[in-house]
């Protein structure tokens, strides 16, 4: 399946501007790590923030008021794509015809665990339902929509940390069917001791835990292509190398945007993929962001088409207990590309 | 202008097949089970046991039966696990010859109570020996893994989780992937099993009733939880028929809306609703006077019925029979749409109206031919099911005879 790529968006523990994040990952720049700590217990994990301040301006929304970080990770990233695609607004006839899929995979964590804390501690009847509906794995999904004005299709897929690739390949479907001219792709994750608990236990966390949010804006015509594969499921990582080779297929590319996250997956994409191309590796510096990590390597791959340093890429996604899947990224308008700036990467011409 | 970079050509539409179905909930284990108790208007909800219910308003649930487990289950299952894989067995064996290339199935909360406990072992820091156990069986994906591995099945996953709607999502995305001929066979349905955070959750904002359940009556006082899974197998019409496959219904129309008026609430006037069932009649291309019954949403709570009851009256009036089964066996969340359409081609199938039982009083609000009470004969050709759910997710869909 494949649609274009008209606009990218990102909250990353690196900052929120395309051009600057790309550079601080070229620069090798690590995002600082913050201590979460699980007060039962006392034991600290360390994950990788995003600054508040990249999303503060939203607190003034009157449906997120109320809302867990992942909802405003969803939003800011989403109305930072949909600018990067040149309608910073939708009119009400373009959002009659925009749809939203939203990729989580831990969901709204701290609401969750807050509210299931107030049952054990103090009882059933003490359970505040200000916090029930927020922990609904479609709530940022929801403000989503509102915040834009859709009230069409929004879907939200849940999954493993291949999430953000099939939220992609549903996008690409929506389109196909022809009910909608845009779709609006959102991953997303947010932190708290006990997801940090978990992927200890699933030794998935030598890689620090991150929060934040990727949007992609697919459209029918637009100067970059996402190719993407439904995905290969899995049910041991003994089947996750050749679930993976069969998701790569016959795809080669000058790029790999890697998906390596110091566990087994780097083993997995390491015995797929050419060892003589060129890999980047962002998860070293962003962290491991299950809902919003496959889309932050979609978008590092599109920066790097969109800039004219390689001709395409590819991004490998071994999730961790549901599926293997890629997504190739590729120029659709070399012409466009060629009056791009290569040094943001950020493109200055429109096209034909 | 962007530059061309064309998708795939807008799909010819096709036929969709339903070839089997498998059906776990409160009313039975199987589709004759179900079939059997939606005809003899069963009452399956009960009082709950598996959590302390002492501090909550409502105290009662739509539960599989205790004694029930799935046969072929392996050690550490979820039970949510063991319901998607008899649903999609059953739908299995009905249809030997299906082959999946894609599994869409809705849920709103997969293991949630492995994610309680390893919640309690954490903040105890027990270090119970399960917690590797429970973690690995918490995720939704897990119960679709499990069960396609249980039918010898592989096949890529959406799993859907727009709340209460989920599993008419999960069936009308998949119905519309086989017509535009992006896939040929997808199983579609969705899961869902009882925990204490969701059934504290609707308790909290006071969905829950701690009486009958009594959806589109006047003296409705909200909800019942309920469990459960569906599984439906569906198919290009010529496939289907070629490889002498049996045609069990014909999905025809899918429609959705997303109500952005509250978080919780729908917006009072019923758009949503109404825009989701106006969508699918369009998408079926028929009239509202095409349908012969509609298995509604019809949750019990106040504002759901007065929203959709509303909806129903301003399109189809008095004429088409209405009944919410959800007063039987509860509301199983992201199982609900995919059970109710199930239940929507057992009438097809059997020619008769599921009931909506525990109703009483109308309400003055709107006119609405409610199957009251018990299950009646009718003459069935097509059915509108119908599934809202939190976040403003609302999809219909339309299910006609093979």
């Amino acid at each position: 399946m494949k649609a274009s790529i008209a606009g990218l968006g990102w909250i990353t523990p690196l900052g929120a501007d395309l051009a600057q994040v790309k550079a601080a990952l070229e620069a090798g720049h690590v995002a600082e790590t913050r201590p979460v700590q699980n007060p039962e217990t006392g034991t600290i994990h360390l994950c990788r923030a995003v600054p508040p301040k990249l999303v503060e301006s939203l607190g003034r929304n009157p449906r997120l008021r109320r809302s867990s970080p992942i909802s405003y990770f969803a939003v800011a990233a989403a109305i930072a794509a949909l600018a990067d695609a040149g309608c910073a607004s939708l009119s009400p006839e373009q959002a009659a015809r925009t749809a939203v899929v939203f990729g989580v995979s831990n969901g709204g964590v701290i609401y969750t665990r807050r509210f299931y804390e107030q049952i054990m501690k103090q009882g059933a009847n003490a359970a505040s339902p200000l916090l029930f509906p927020e922990t609904v794995y479609n709530a940022p999904a929801s403000h989503l929509a509102a915040a834009l004005g859709i009230d069409g299709a929004s879907y939200t897929l849940v999954g493993d940390n291949s999430v953000g690739i099939s939220a992609l390949h549903l996008g690409t479907q929506l389109l196909a069917l022809g009910n909608c001219d845009r779709v609006v792709v959102v991953g997303c994750e947010e932190i708290d001791w006990i997801v940090c608990e978990a992927f200890h236990e699933w030794r998935l966390a030598a890689t620090p835990l991150a929060e934040g949010g990727s949007a992609i804006v697919l459209e029918k015509r637009g100067p970059l292509a996402v190719e993407t594969r439904a995905g290969i499921s899995f049910s041991s990582r003994r089947e996750a190398a050749d679930a993976f080779r069969h998701a790569v297929g016959d795809w080669t590319s000058e790029l790999i945007v890697s998906g390596a996250n110091e566990t087994f997956v780097d083993r997995v994409e390491r015995c797929a993929l050419s060892a003589d191309t060129r890999w980047l590796y962002p998860k070293r510096q962003l962290g491991e962001a299950p809902g919003a990590s496959a889309l932050w390597q979609t978008i590092l791959a599109a920066l790097n088409v969109r800039a004219n340093t390689t001709p395409d890429a590819l991004v490998p996604v071994v999730g961790f207990n549901q599926q293997a899947s890629c997504a190739r990224v590729t120029c659709a308008s070399h012409r466009h590309l060629r009056t791009s700036n290569p040094s943001t990467g950020v493109s200055e011409s429109q096209d034909d | 202008m962007g530059a061309s970079m064309p998708i795939d050509p807008l799909p010819v539409f096709h036929r969709v097949a339903v070839t089997a179905v498998g059906v776990i909930s409160p009313i039975g284990v199987d589709t004759a089970e179900n079939a059997t108790g939606l005809k003899d208007a069963r009452d399956a909800v009960s009082s709950v046991t598996a959590f302390d219910v002492s501090k909550c308003r409502s105290k009662t649930a739509g539960q599989i039966r205790a004694d029930w487990q799935f046969p072929m289950a392996k050690a550490g299952w979820h039970r949510a696990s063991h319901f998607m894989a008899a649903a999609m067995t059953e739908a299995h064996a009905a249809d030997p010859g299906f082959a999946p290339e894609l599994a869409v199935i809705g849920t709103t909360s997969g293991g949630m109570s492995f994610g309680e406990s390893f919640y309690r072992s954490q903040a105890a820091h027990t270090n119970a020996r399960e917690r590797a156990s429970w973690l690995a069986n918490y995720m939704p994906q897990k119960a679709v893994l499990d069960a396609l591995g249980a039918c010898e099945w592989s096949a890529p996953m959406q799993i859907i989780a727009n709340a209460c709607a989920s599993g008419t999502n999960a069936i009308g995305h998949a119905f519309h992937l086989v017509r535009a001929g992006i896939h040929q066979r997808v199983i579609c349905g969705g899961y869902d099993a009882i925990s204490e955070l969701v059934f504290v959750g609707f308790d909290s904002l006071q969905a829950a009733t701690p009486d009958k359940v009594r959806p589109f009556d006047a003296q409705r006082t909200g909800l019942v939880l309920g469990e459960g899974a569906a599984a439906l197998l569906l198919e290009n019409w010529d496939s289907a028929e070629e490889r002498g496959a049996p045609i069990v219904a014909e999905i025809t129309g899918y429609g959705v809306a997303t109500d952005n008026f509250h978080l919780t609430q729908p917006n009072p006037t019923g758009i949503g609703p109404r825009l989701a069932m106006e969508r699918a009649l369009d998408d079926a291309q028929c009239e509202p006077d095409t349908i012969d019954y509609i298995n509604a949403h019809g949750t019990a709570t106040t504002f759901n019925d007065a929203t959709e009851g509303a909806a129903i009256s301003q399109l189809f009036g008095e004429r088409a029979p209405v009944s919410s089964t959800k007063s039987m066996m509860g509301h199983s969340l992201g199982a609900a749409g995919a059970i109710e359409a199930v239940f929507s081609i057992l009438a097809l199938r059997d020619q008769f109206l599921p009931p909506n039982i525990n109703y009483v009083t109308p309400d003055p609000s709107w006119t609405l031919n409610i199957v009251a009470k018990e299950a009646r004969e009718a003459k069935v050709r097509a059915v509108m099911s119908n599934s809202f759910g939190f976040g403003g997710t609302n999809a219909s869909l339309i299910v006609q005879a093979a």
